[in-house]
């Protein structure tokens, strides 16, 4: 119960649906009580012989009148307290949205996004539950229940409620115990469906092992196996579940008898009419729901509980990095200062940048080139403040990187990183992803610039194709180019290329790059790139090796020093000869 | 997150759908007919129950007379009944699960079986994910379908039967009047479909709609980030969120009017109508009070199988939906490639031939241009050349993956397609650039499925290709667990298992596609050692990435483009000086003469 205390917040926000709604359910429930009152009234009156016809009249207009008053308040209490429960979840998953959204990337890091997802889906549904199915289970079992009980009690016969109730504890004990095993052996289902499931994708993705093999036959006797399990499995589940309705009618039915049996005594012994029997009997009839809910109630909470208990373990997490107090409240320009000497990546013990340090003035561009782990990447986290805690100094337009508010530092900054990420929308939104607003012209010139303009326009739909899964798909080097696309259309004080021309070929590299040249005189740029020709015009050329700086120069007094780049140079101009044909 | 399309389908298209789902219950028949049978006892019990009750009211509790044995003996029936349903209905309830159960798992396996003859050129051109759905989540989605909807509809059309035929019993005038209900309640029903349908479409399309958007939103979360872009992301989720907010309280709403609260306000009307039927009557005549509650008590057990039914009506419509995605499946005539079988045909030798083969998956670009080559028996013939220059298609003809049109491929002069399928399997093997390990222990994954192969014959496979040395470290040696696709073992450690598994069957030829990922020194070395072996008598065709791993090779056949551009010895093509010698210089880091 202690999540309904936790989700008093709510219940606050949502006084007047929640006190109306239960209102509402409190009236069903009285009006509840009166067919059953006037069916033995009648009953009791005919056998009598003093029914009159206004008399009955009379009660059938009630009869009536209840009805549809119970038909609106059943309407509305379910649009209250239901919808009060959709709201709920609503409010939680936007609340858990926006927290995901200020996370630092090591949040990411850290989690599955499947893992994220099941929050964000399976708990908020079982909040939800609670909000809605919990607080009807809670009234219905309180309220209904106890209204059927005392009407029993009080206007027809408090020793005979007394007896036929002797039953109902049972009810109440076995299908509660049933839901909690039912959850159990449910997981155990869903277990077998999942491994199912894991084993038709493994034979997919091993398909042409099973087919090299000539092992069809084999693996679908194993996915039988598999699936007799789930059989099994669910028809665990199935011997739980199918006790519910016996249960039910087993504990009535002694219930039933129970109450004839006295009933008729009382009956002799004139304490009781024949109508207020029937009366009685219906009476019975509709405390099934209230006792069932009674049971069901504690399995919601437990559940809601649980899920509640993770939303706000999730919700707690606080980011990283944030702005420090009185943060610079403007966009960095200028010359960058880049002094560090030792980083370490959270939980790893080697350095992967040490006593790196390079001046970039503004305005110019700069090309970093050396192995995966080199330490490329980490120089463009820590630029871009994804992380921090190292030792020495990252200065950009004369103040640390730190002092600025980190919304103004990324304003500075056009980033295209190595995993192109598009976003399922179309191209010109993918391309026009920091400003939808921005005008189609400059939509066409970043797109121009980045050498795709012409693909795009060669498409049916053009810029208003749809990217990914649900539309076309580009090839990498598409992609990549798109993602160039996207950051220059911030014109951005400094633009990252993090090998992201990788998958684009040599001419339109080239044409990329010169156009870079053209049209960022006055901003600065630094390249990333595996291929030597993306950084041979850089202003400045930096080597990295395992983590520091080993060759510095522009791509002439590289290549006459006769180092590392030189090599790797030499390398790929062979690589390149290869790849074409050796026709070089 | 895969999204599939929703087909829309006619009603015709509907029935068609919910005719061939229900031939798969054709081989339960008789247990359906006993669960059937099952039902029907518990529904004639529980309307058996107030008629008893009518019976004692009228008879006995009325003019309050009690002979003692007639009232044991109702009492003892009215108790044999309720034991006898409570029994009955449990195992009623359980026989249609199981049934429903194994009409599912009879699809699965028929639609998985479909999936494992289908040609890799099927597999090409549909994403694994949506395999997966079509065998798993859409049988399931079918499942709910025989497991709820179903029993449902018998349930509610054997009560509604047994309910009148009751009623009629009791009182034919009244019975008659009481058949008034029936239209009206298939009005709502007809009514709640027509909207319901598109309700629950809009409210899934809805929540599928916002899980996209979440999983978007987590897996693109740094470059929102780098672009400053949250809070519109935020307005942008929040929108679709208030869409699905407005279409949850709209279903809610609809169910408010139609459902729940209607269905109770007909049963209020029909005790109004019963209540004053009787009422009136009795001002006149009189009438047994017994029959009074039988009525009111027999008319509210019509309505909860009704109300049951509606609520259901949303599964039943997404299981036809999902079963229309699963036949399409099973109908997809992208089969593997036909043999033209020749009785008794068998590998002898093993030379291999192919004889100006062109080839294109897509019908348009040719990815293989006239190859021909011959592997004599026992030789070893090199594939070389740069990505996407055909290697790799060469293999995939020689495996029978796709068939091919023009030229043809001879094993001992006898084409490719006339082997029986089980003889190329079983002479000829292949190892895959990207080993693939299975779900299971060291064993099974040289064994793979043939329990024939002893414990003994796995080992040697393993020290032959000196595969045991690095499994006899791991600490449950051969049992050792192999989890996601072997992702705790190096790849070079995979490689080994893998060519264990291939020798373990000891194939006439051997077709490789050596490991471009890097391996360890330690066990490349391994590798190259046990290669060597492996090629030994049998007739080889290996993709190369390191040359110098088939220096020694019969044949090296150099491809640029789908075509052979260079063939030779290694000595014969280093001394041509042309793409070879090219790569090979490349490979060794030489690189004196070269770039000028």
């Amino acid at each position: 119960m202690k999540v309904l205390f936790r989700l008093g917040w709510f219940f606050k926000q949502q006084k007047k649906q929640y006190s109306i709604g239960i209102a509402m359910l409190m009236i069903v429930s009285l009006l509840q009580l009166l067919p059953p009152k006037i069916i033995g009234t009648i009953v009791d009156d005919i056998t009598a012989g003093e029914l009159t016809s206004t008399g009955l009249t009379k009660w059938l207009v009630i009869l009536g009148v209840a009805g549809i008053l119970m038909y609106i308040a059943r309407y509305y209490w379910r649009v209250l307290i239901f919808g009060s429960a959709v709201l709920l979840s609503r409010t939680m998953r936007e609340k858990l949205f926006n927290h995901f959204t200020r996370m630092s990337p090591s949040f990411y890091q850290k989690r599955r996004v499947g893992d994220l997802m099941a929050h964000a889906t399976n708990d908020i549904n079982a909040v939800q539950q609670t909000a809605g199915m919990g607080v009807l289970t809670l009234v219905d079992s309180i309220a209904t229940g106890g209204f059927v009980i005392a009407v029993m009690a009080i206007t027809i016969n408090w020793k005979l409620t007394l007896i036929a109730l002797i039953p109902i504890p049972l009810m109440i004990i076995l299908t509660s115990y049933y839901g909690k095993l039912l959850q159990k052996r449910f997981r155990f289902a869903q277990e077998a469906f999942s491994n199912l499931n894991d084993k038709t994708q493994e034979s997919i993705s091993g398909i042409k092992v099973i087919k090299t093999f000539g092992q069809q036959q084999e693996d679908i006797h194993d996915f039988t196996n598999l699936s007799n399990d789930v059989v099994d499995k669910n028809l665990r589940v199935a011997k739980i579940d199918a006790l519910f309705d016996p249960t039910i009618t087993g504990v009535f039915a002694i219930s039933y008898s129970l109450s004839f049996f006295f009933g008729t005594k009382f009956i002799i012994a004139g304490d009781m009419s024949i109508g207020d029997m029937i009366a009685f009997s219906t009476y019975l009839g509709l405390l099934v729901w209230p006792m069932l809910a009674f049971g069901f109630l504690f399995n919601i909470v437990e559940r809601g509980n649980a899920s509640y208990s993770r939303i706000e373990e999730l919700l707690s997490v606080v980011p990283d990095i944030k702005d420090v107090p009185g943060a610079i409240d403007a966009k960095p320009e200028g010359d960058l200062h880049f002094d560090i000497d030792e980083f370490k990546f959270p939980g790893d013990d080697r350095a992967a940048l040490h006593s790196v340090h390079f001046t970039l003035k503004r305005g110019e561009t700069m090309g970093i080139v050396g192995k995966t782990g080199s330490g490329k990447t980490a120089i463009l986290k820590l630029l871009l403040r994804e992380f921090e805690g190292y030792k020495g100094s990252i200065i950009y337009g004369g103040k640390p990187i730190n002092q600025y508010k980190q919304q103004r530092l990324r304003e500075s900054i056009g980033y295209v990183p190595q995993d192109h990420f598009l976003f399922s929308t179309t191209l010109a939104e993918n391309i026009a992803f920091t400003n939808p607003k921005i005008a189609v012209e400059k939509i066409h010139e970043a797109a121009a610039l980045a050498h795709i303009h012409e693909d795009i326009s060669g498409f049916t739909e053009g810029y208003d194709t749809i990217v990914g899964e649900r539309g076309v798909s580009l090839s990498g080097g598409q992609k990549q180019r798109v993602s160039i696309a996207r950051a220059l259309i911030m014109q951005p004080e400094l633009l990252i290329l993090d090998d992201s021309l990788s998958a684009v070929d040599a001419k339109t590299e080239e044409a990329i790059l010169e156009s870079l040249k053209q049209t960022r005189t006055g901003e600065t740029t630094i390249i990333t790139s595996h291929r030597l020709s993306a950084i041979q015009h850089a202003h400045k050329i930096i080597v990295m090796y395992e983590g520091t700086i080993v060759e510095v120069g522009t791509h002439e007094e590289l290549i006459d020093l006769a180092g590392k780049y030189k090599e790797m140079y030499d390398l790929q101009q062979l690589e390149m000869l290869v790849e074409q044909g050796g026709e070089g | 997150m895969q999204v599939d399309k929703q087909p829309k389908l006619t009603g015709k298209d509907q029935w068609v759908v919910l005719k061939r789902l229900l031939c798969y219950a054709i081989p339960h028949k008789k247990s359906i007919s006993f669960a059937m049978l099952l039902l029907i006892l518990t529904i004639v019990g529980s309307i058996a129950g107030p008629l008893l009750i009518q019976l004692f009211i009228d008879d006995y509790l009325t003019p309050l007379r009690f002979p003692k044995n007639e009232v044991l003996t109702i009492a003892l029936i009215f108790i044999g009944i309720q034991v006898f349903i409570v029994v009955v209905s449990y195992f009623q309830l359980l026989r249609f699960q199981r049934i429903a159960l194994k009409i599912i798992q009879q699809m699965r396996i028929d639609v998985f079986s479909k999936v494992q003859g289908l040609g890799m050129r099927y597999f090409d051109k549909t994403p694994a994910g949506s395999i997966v759905s079509r065998v798993t989540n859409d049988t399931e989605a079918i499942k709910e379908m025989f497991v709820s909807v179903i029993v449902t509809f018998l349930q509610a059309i054997f009560v509604i039967l047994g309910v009148y035929i009751a009623l009629f019993a009791l009182n034919v005038k009244m019975a008659f009047m009481s058949l008034l209900l029936l239209p009206l309640i298939l009005i709502i029903v007809v009514i709640y479909r027509k909207y319901s349908a598109d309700f629950y479409q809009d409210i899934r399309e809805r929540l599928s709609q916002l899980n996209a958007k979440i999983a978007e939103s987590l897996s693109g979360m740094g470059m929102v980030q780098a672009f400053r872009q949250e809070d519109r992301l935020e307005a942008e989720f929040s929108a679709i969120n208030e869409k699905h907010y407005r279409a949850g309280m709209r279903n809610i709403k609809f169910d408010g009017i139609l459902l729940g609260p209607a269905i109770d306000l007909f049963y209020a009307g029909a005790i109004v109508f019963v209540l004053g039927y009787f009422g009136f009557l009795s001002l006149e005549s009189p009438v047994e009070v017994g029959v009074l509650y039988a009525f009111i008590t027999l008319i509210g057990r019509l309505f909860q199988p009704i109300q049951q039914v509606m609520q259901r009506l949303s599964i039943f419509q997404q299981a036809i939906v999902a079963a229309s995605r699963v036949f399409k499946l099973m109908d997809d005539s992208d089969m593997e490639p036909e043999q033209q079988e020749i009785e008794h045909a068998e590998v002898q030798d093993g030379e291999i031939e192919f004889r100006d083969v062109t080839f294109s998956y897509d019908g348009k670009t040719d990815v293989l241009k006239n190859i021909s080559f011959t592997a004599k028996a026992g030789e070893t013939v090199a594939l070389v050349g740069h990505t996407g220059s055909g290697k790799s298609s060469i293999i995939n003809l020689l495996m029978r993956f796709y068939e091919y049109e023009k030229g043809d491929i001879f094993i001992d002069g006898v084409s490719l397609k006339a082997y029986p399928k089980a003889e190329l399997r079983k002479k000829t093997g292949l190892v895959l650039q990207d080993p693939f390990l299975f779900y299971g222990d060291i064993e099974s994954n040289i064994r793979l499925h043939d329990q024939g192969m002893s414990s003994e014959e796995v080992r040697a496979a393993a020290e032959f290709v000196q595969a045991n040395e690095f499994i006899e470290k791991l600490p449950a040696s051969y049992a050792q667990k192999v989890t996601e696709r072997g992702s705790t073992f190096s790849s070079g450690q995979r490689q080994l298992v893998a060519f264990a598994r291939t020798v373990a069957t000891n194939p006439k030829i051997l077709v490789l596609d050596e490991a471009t990922a890097n391996i360890d020194t330690e066990t490349e070395v391994a590798i190259q050692a046990s290669l060597e072996k492996m090629r030994k008598g049998r007739t080889t065709i290996a993709i190369a990435h390191r040359l110098s791993t088939i220096q020694d090779a019969e044949l090296i056949l150099v491809l640029h483009k789908g075509e052979i551009v260079e063939r030779g010895s290694h000595q014969e093509l280093i001394v041509q000086k042309g793409l070879y010698h090219k790569m090979y210089l490349l490979q060794n880091g030489i690189l004196e003469d070269v770039i000028e």
